[in-house]
């Protein structure tokens, strides 16, 4: 019983993490701009490191005060993503020859370099790489459950309201050929909603298990099925199959449950490739 | 002032002999759209490390040099046959599985390894200070091979990179300059990675590339651009950080990076107007 109870919070977190990172896993891949999240995260890093010299360099005396650190931080984080939600949006245009997820790679590198610098110059605190890839979503607060709620729920219900411009947007690459009025801001909102929600994912579960679960099972949908409806559910029950199994695994097998529930998402995806290879070539061949 | 030029030769060097190589690549990538090509090969090339180490043998012997080798032109080889006709699934997410998938192998192994987490943070950041002559003298005799095979086959394997959209109907007999471009590429960033770093790497195959395809179009003169520009951006980056006192490798991709987006902006608002006195 008591494992059931330390397990409800990390399981409610996954399930949450599940359903919005699926949705925009989808339209990431109709994109192309597959890494985007990975960016995002570390632009957001970039946010709170910067916030916590500035935070330091003001408040010597206070530097400790976690409760007005942790909000001055994540509102730095928020004008990090918010800018690079400006220069994505402006940058996908007719007229730049290269392609948008070429800009996303040189942000991040620049977000993560940058970071380096920042603290290295800084407070000089080392940053725990490892913890930053795939975090401790089992060691999850019912507090935090909470705000990832919020923030799902807020998100989830903007874009089921505006979900015909959003898929619109994503179905159509180029901004130019758009029938929705102002692409430019549907594009922003996109990438400034998914901004919040990667904030907050990734403090709860790390980088990669947030990449994972926004890649792996979209990706295994869009191979299954073709329209909007069946992609997700089929994404949604895949996660929800591959969570439960990998929090069951990892608390049997006592490892670390991130790297179980990837290992098992990526082994999901490779039989459904190997299926969907095999029924093609009998369907090449009855034709 | 004389110590310090000798001190930094071999990094300046170094930078400007990779930033050739890279610079080709560089346009290659951004053709085909694979961007992120680099930093996945990097991380499978790490995970063979890792599994060379897990094997018992020692850091930079022979064995875990050739399994980590082995390791990444048999993903390259697999990631260019990968080829559904009619491509649902865009490359660059398959790079993303890819990476992704050796992440988080590299994670679970980093568990029974001694040290392992401080194993994947050393891959991420590198350093070009401690670079040797020795070394620099290896890659350039390796890079000067590879750049002259690529130059003998470049227009076969720039007809596959213009044609990305229709290579999947060619017949694999046809698509053996895919195969050497891959290989070589695992090669080149294999050989760099460990001195330079995965970012430094990135972006000394992405910026110049991306800035000389804003800036020009025929083919030869964006890989030439390429170069120049790749080059003057290490030699700036390092003096930067010589006189800042910030670590050089986040220097150079900081200057280049930022020079692209700013670039690309200038692009942005030079384009628009004559467009609008059109209207």
């Amino acid at each position: 019983m008591a494992t059931i109870e330390f397990l409800l919070t990390p399981f409610i977190a996954c399930l949450l993490l599940i359903l919005i990172n699926v949705y925009f896993g989808i339209h990431v891949i109709k994109r192309e701009i597959i890494f985007i999240d990975i960016a995002l995260a570390q632009i957001a890093a970039l946010g709170s490191a910067v916030a916590m010299v500035v935070f330091v360099s003001l408040h010597p005396e206070i530097a400790h005060d976690h409760e007005h650190h942790n909000v001055f931080s994540y509102l730095f984080s928020l004008a990090f993503i918010t800018m690079a939600a400006l220069i994505f949006t402006f940058l996908k245009h007719s007229k730049i020859t290269i392609p948008l997820e070429a800009i996303i790679g040189i942000t991040y590198a620049i977000a993560t370099t940058g970071t380096v610098i920042v603290l290295d110059k800084g407070a000089g605190g080392d940053i725990h790489v490892h913890d930053m890839l795939i975090g401790s979503i089992l060691w999850i607060s019912w507090h935090q459950v909470t705000k990832l709620f919020i923030i799902v729920l807020l998100v989830g219900l903007f874009h089921l309201i505006f979900r015909h411009k959003f898929r619109q947007i994503s179905d159509r690459s180029s901004p130019d050929t758009m029938t929705v009025k102002n692409p430019y801001l549907w594009d922003f909102l996109f990438y400034l909603t998914f901004g919040l929600v990667v904030i907050e994912a990734v403090n709860v579960a790390g980088i990669l298990t947030i990449f994972a679960f926004l890649i792996l099972p979209a990706s295994v949908s869009i191979l299954l099925s073709r329209d909007w409806k069946r992609r997700l559910l089929t994404g949604w029950g895949i996660g929800l199959f591959v969570v439960v199994t990998g929090l069951y695994l990892s608390l049997k097998m006592d490892v670390p449950c991130s790297p179980v529930i990837i290992v098992l998402l990526a082994a999901v995806l490779t039989v459904t490739l190997l299926a969907y290879r095999l029924s093609g070539k009998k369907r090449s061949k009855a034709i | 002032m004389h110590e310090n030029i000798v001190f930094l030769a071999p990094p300046v060097l170094s930078c400007i002999i990779s930033a050739g190589i890279l610079g080709y690549y560089g346009n290659h990538i951004l053709s085909r759209g694979i961007i992120f090509i680099d930093i996945a090969v990097a991380q499978v090339a790490a995970l063979g490390t890792m599994i060379g180490l897990l094997l018992g043998y020692a850091e930079e012997s022979m064995n875990v040099q050739l399994i980590s080798y082995v390791f990444t032109i048999l993903v390259l080889l697999l990631f260019s046959l990968i080829r559904v006709r009619k491509q649902r699934l865009p490359r660059e997410a398959i790079i993303g599985i890819f990476y992704c998938i050796a992440l988080g192998m590299a994670l679970l192994l980093a568990e029974k390894i001694p040290g392992g987490s401080n194993f994947i943070t050393k891959t991420i950041t590198g350093n070009i200070l401690w670079v040797t002559w020795g070394k620099v003298l290896h890659c350039t005799i390796l890079f000067a091979v590879i750049g002259t095979v690529l130059f003998i086959f470049e227009k076969r394997i720039r007809n596959l990179t213009l044609n990305q959209d229709r290579a999947g109907e060619k017949p694999l007999s046809e698509r053996w300059p895919d195969l050497l471009f891959y290989v070589t590429f695992g090669i080149v960033i294999v050989k760099t990675v460990p001195i330079q770093g995965i970012f430094l790497v990135f972006i000394l195959l992405i910026a110049p590339a991306a800035i000389a395809g804003l800036l020009v179009s025929s083919w030869q003169k964006r890989i030439f651009w390429s170069w120049i520009i790749g080059a003057a951006g290490s030699v700036m980056g390092i003096s930067l950080s010589f006189m800042l006192n910030i670590s050089n490798g986040p220097a150079i991709v900081c200057i280049l990076g930022l020079s692209t987006l700013i670039i690309a902006f200038l692009k942005l608002l030079m384009k628009k107007r004559p467009a609008k006195e059109k209207l």
